[in-house]
């Protein structure tokens, strides 16, 4: 590829437009694993045997874990459709009957979360799906209905009826969209489909009445593009994203200093947990005094159940580094590096090839863009050590050395790496750093509270119906998260926590459920933001197993450089194994708490500092299942929990009966 | 007259052709033999032992001698590569894993030749990291994914009946080197939980009935040459 000029960019951006007709597979990891490759094949060989034109593209993930593998197809005379789950077989389906005969396929769509007040041209399309309790059970019955009285009015040609795989509604009766439009009604009934076909089918007017005039509560900063362009592809982030735009507005179009003030208006503070304002980060690192300076993205994403930026690294790594670059021009670095764990292969390939193409382009290098910027980005691994998290271990780890952490300060923004000024940034906080920079940090505190501003990512998992990445605005309370965009608790049991921040992090019980989300609400109920991991726990899942699932995982991952965290955790270890086979005594839990906070006060690094916080959030909110097993062992206590979790399901079950 | 017999029989001495056909454990066999005979070895026979086993030490030295040089020329290969970056010793660590699949001893004592730096300090590097392995691995690699999604769909029950298929635990291979179990913190296919990895091949959502068979898969492979 030649070097790229400002010109060059500035005419890119003027032509901005996609395809009119592809098929986009999500090859991440997590697609992947799925089988979305043979689905590729199979999908590649399919349309060179019907000899179709049509592009089969490559892209990144949408983050519907829940629906992986999942396929996009665009083709003329028809709206953008979803497929989820797709098999092989069902790939050559895709190609036979939804690119050539225009027919979509029964039970695999996932509906737009783009839903619609107006319908703007006629009905083409109804998707159809019972979102109640009992899944499922009355959608064949209402796409039987909905058929017949499209027969009876003689629309049969024009209007299909299918069956959906997920509406993006729940707990909303039968719910109806009309495509292409995405208008959705829900609730609907078996008197409302004449009306439903003969006012808006056949007369064009929306009901509103049955109408769901909430909008998707996901705002997409950081996963603008996942799933939209090819990863692999600079061309494609340069023509359909508005690729590096951003970094040739700072580089030469506005004076220095002006991606800070933006940050600085953003109220943008670092994703990767602890909250800390970036621009100050920034500003820091580029005052100090020092030939050289460096940049870090940190992709160390060590938490179990966290897996945000690895899609983003998988499915958008240009933005990361163009985050990184105009990182380095803010501060004034010369070098960057990106830390990835090695555990994630593709991720790892996928930034290789982003930093081959952004030096081939000129993007990276000397004199970036004809400014006198120079620039040079390269990847290190990670090995496996959940503690290189933390950015003085992360710091030793890529000079060569073991990841034990040293004290601070001296913080790294004063001596970091080879004892040179560093900034260390998470992988999400870079991605939104071209956007910022882009629509302003005006356009991005508009979403989010007072302190905690803009968007968050999270990964929701666990006993959750539709385990998928979520990105919403700040102050979006948790029960929204779960209920509204995930689908609530798997099999629709109760919900007994939600756990946020993997093993430094704790839980939140279904009480706390309404609390907004943002740094400060997370910590005064004892847990963390985290790099955004979210698991939903039901009533079976025994909160002492939990505590002591995520210490073990602290104890296993302490580097045992400081002996707080060495021989606390063990201890408190020894301690709740007892208790969970039944051996407690009275004492332990005072032990415990006492243990917990040597830990935290004692620790050297964030890893020892914040081990017990699952040991400390689940002894606060969950004492009495602690008392179960200390007082009746480990059967007695799983029965009470469950019995509790009945009777609480039977008041608020009271409660809805008698308004 | 018979033709003279190619291997050795039990009334009699062997000749030296029939000593240098012989492996390991018919010698011995051989040996017990001639003590039960003559109460000792004859020295002819000694001697001609002696030379077989020195002229085999010599052929393995050389070998070995082959392999270190193979070793040298190896880790000079990942050194060079990472010659002009500071603190390269995680990223040539890396290259040696991806190449053997562990760190050899001996390529670490290599390396720490290369470098320069001490062998105490590689290992620690080593040890430190997960990721870095100091056994050969098995020829198939079953891995549990133990995050929290997977925990809480039961990785547990996975694990337990792969332990009592297997009949050994996590980190442990089997005793023929066909199949080493593992468990890792999370591969982040959390929406697909509770997942299995084999041979980087990924199962999702599975269900414990299911491991037999993918055991058995396994098993398949191997049949297959």
């Amino acid at each position: 590829m030649k070097t790229l000029t400002k010109a060059d960019l500035e005419s890119l951006a003027r032509q901005q437009g996609e395809g009119k007709e592809w098929i986009r597979v999500q090859l991440d990891t997590g697609g992947i694993a799925a089988g979305a490759e043979t689905v590729f094949a199979e999908l590649s060989r399919v349309r060179d045997e019907m000899k179709l034109a049509l592009p089969i593209l490559r892209v990144g993930s949408v983050g519907y874990s829940f629906a992986d593998p999942v396929v996009e197809v665009k083709c003329a005379g028809m709206p953008r459709i979803l497929y989820g789950r797709i098999t092989p077989e069902l790939a050559g389906r895709i190609v036979r009957e939804h690119v050539v005969n225009k027919r979509l396929l029964d039970e695999y769509v996932i509906a737009t979360r783009r839903r619609s007040l107006k319908l703007d041209g006629p009905v083409t399309q109804i998707l159809v799906r019972d979102t109640g309790a009992d899944l499922g059970n009355k959608t064949e019955f209402f796409q039987f209905s909905l058929l017949e009285e499209i027969k009876r009015r003689g629309l049969t040609e024009r209007v299909q009826v299918v069956r959906a795989y997920d509406m993006g509604v729940y707990d909303e009766g039968v719910a109806v969209q009309l495509l292409p439009s995405g208008v959705t009604y829900v609730n609907v009934l078996a008197q409302d489909v004449a009306r439903i076909v003969a006012e808006s089918v056949v007369g064009g007017r929306v009901l509103d009445d049955l109408l769901w005039k909430e909008s998707d509560r996901q705002v997409r900063v950081v996963l603008r593009n996942c799933g939209e362009i090819d990863p692999d592809s600079l061309d494609d982030y340069l023509r359909n994203a508005q690729g590096y735009q951003a970094l040739k507005r700072v580089l030469c179009d506005e004076k220095p200093g002006f991606a800070i003030a933006e940050l600085k208006t953003s109220g943008l503070r670092g994703r990767g947990g602890a909250g800390f304002p970036t621009w100050m980060k920034w500003q820091l690192t580029g005052a100090q005094k020092a030939d050289q300076r460096y940049v870090i993205c940190n992709g160390d994403e060590g938490d179990p159940g966290a897996f945000m930026d690895r899609s983003v690294l998988e499915s958008d790594p240009h933005s990361v580094l163009e985050g990184m670059i105009i990182a380095a021009h803010a501060m004034g670095c010369s070098r960057g590096y990106f830390y990835i764990r090695a555990e994630y292969p593709k991720a790892v390939e996928r930034v290789e090839r982003a930093i081959a193409q952004a030096r081939a382009a000129g993007l990276l290098g000397d004199n970036i863009l004809g400014s006198g910027f120079s620039f040079d980005a390269k990847i290190r691994l990670g090995a496996g050590a959940f503690v290189c998290g933390e950015e003085t271990a992360l710091i030793a780890s890529i000079e060569g050395r073991r990841g034990s952490p040293s004290p601070r300060p001296p913080y790294p923004s004063v001596r970091g790496l080879w004892q040179k000024p560093t900034a260390i940034n998470n992988v999400e906080t870079l991605a939104n750093v071209p956007a910022i920079v882009l629509r302003g940090g005006a356009w991005y505190a508009q979403n989010g509270t007072e302190k905690s501003k803009g968007t968050k990512v999270f990964a929701v998992t666990g006993k959750v119906k539709n385990a998928q990445l979520v990105e919403v605005p700040m102050g979006t309370t948790l029960r929204q998260i779960v209920y509204d965009i995930c689908g609530g608790v798997l099999d629709d049991k109760d919900i007994k926590a939600v756990q946020t921040g993997g093993p430094s992090g704790g839980v939140i019980p279904d009480k706390h459920l309404d609390t907004p989300v943002s740094y400060e609400t997370l910590q005064q109920l004892g847990s963390i933001m985290g790099s955004g991991g979210m698991l939903v726990m039901d009533k079976n899942d025994s909160m002492v197993e939990v505590a002591k699932f995520y210490l073990r995982f602290c104890v296993d991952e302490s580097c045992g450089k400081c002996a707080p965290c060495r021989i606390g955790g063990y201890q408190m270890l020894q301690i709740l194994d007892r208790i969970s086979r039944g051996r407690g005594s009275a004492d332990d839990i005072t032990a415990l708490r006492r243990i917990c906070t040597a830990m935290q006060k004692a620790s050297l690094c964030g890893l020892g500092q914040t081990a017990p916080n699952p040991v400390l959030s689940t002894l606060r909110y969950f004492e009495e299942e602690y008392k179960a097993f200390i007082e009746g062992g480990p059967s007695y206590a799983r029965k009470i929990s469950r019995a509790q979790a009945g009777e609480a399901s039977k008041e608020t079950a009271k409660a809805v009966a008698t308004p | 007259m018979t033709s003279a017999p190619t291997h050795p029989v039990d009334d009699r001495d062997p000749t030296p052709v029939e000593l240098a056909n012989c492996d390991e454990a018919t010698l011995l066999g051989m040996l017990d033999k001639m003590e039960q005979r003559h109460g000792f070895v004859p020295r002819e026979i000694s001697e001609e032992i002696s030379r077989l086993v020195q002229l085999r030490l010599e052929r393995i030295e050389r070998i070995r001698g082959k392999l270190d040089s193979t070793i040298r020329r190896d880790v000079q290969t990942h050194v060079a590569h990472w010659s002009n970056e500071e603190g390269n010793l995680i990223m040539i660590l890396h290259a040696i894993q991806n190449q053997h699949g562990y760190v050899p001893r001996e390529v670490a004592m290599e390396l720490s030749r290369e470098l320069g730096v001490p062998l105490a300090r590689i290992y620690e590097v080593i040890t430190f990291y997960h990721y870095f392995k100091l056994q050969p691995p098995a020829k198939h690699n079953v891995v549990v994914c133990n995050g929290t999604a997977c925990y809480l769909k039961g990785s547990l029950e996975l694990l337990n009946e792969l332990r009592s298929r297997l009949g050994i635990s996590e980190g442990q291979t089997t005793a023929d080197r066909h199949i080493h179990l593992d468990v890792v913190r999370c591969i982040g296919c959390c929406g697909m939980s509770p997942a299995l990895v084999v041979d980087g091949k990924t199962y999702g959502r599975v269900k414990t009935s299911e491991v037999g068979g993918i055991l058995d898969s396994v098993k398949k492979q191997e049949a297959k040459p």
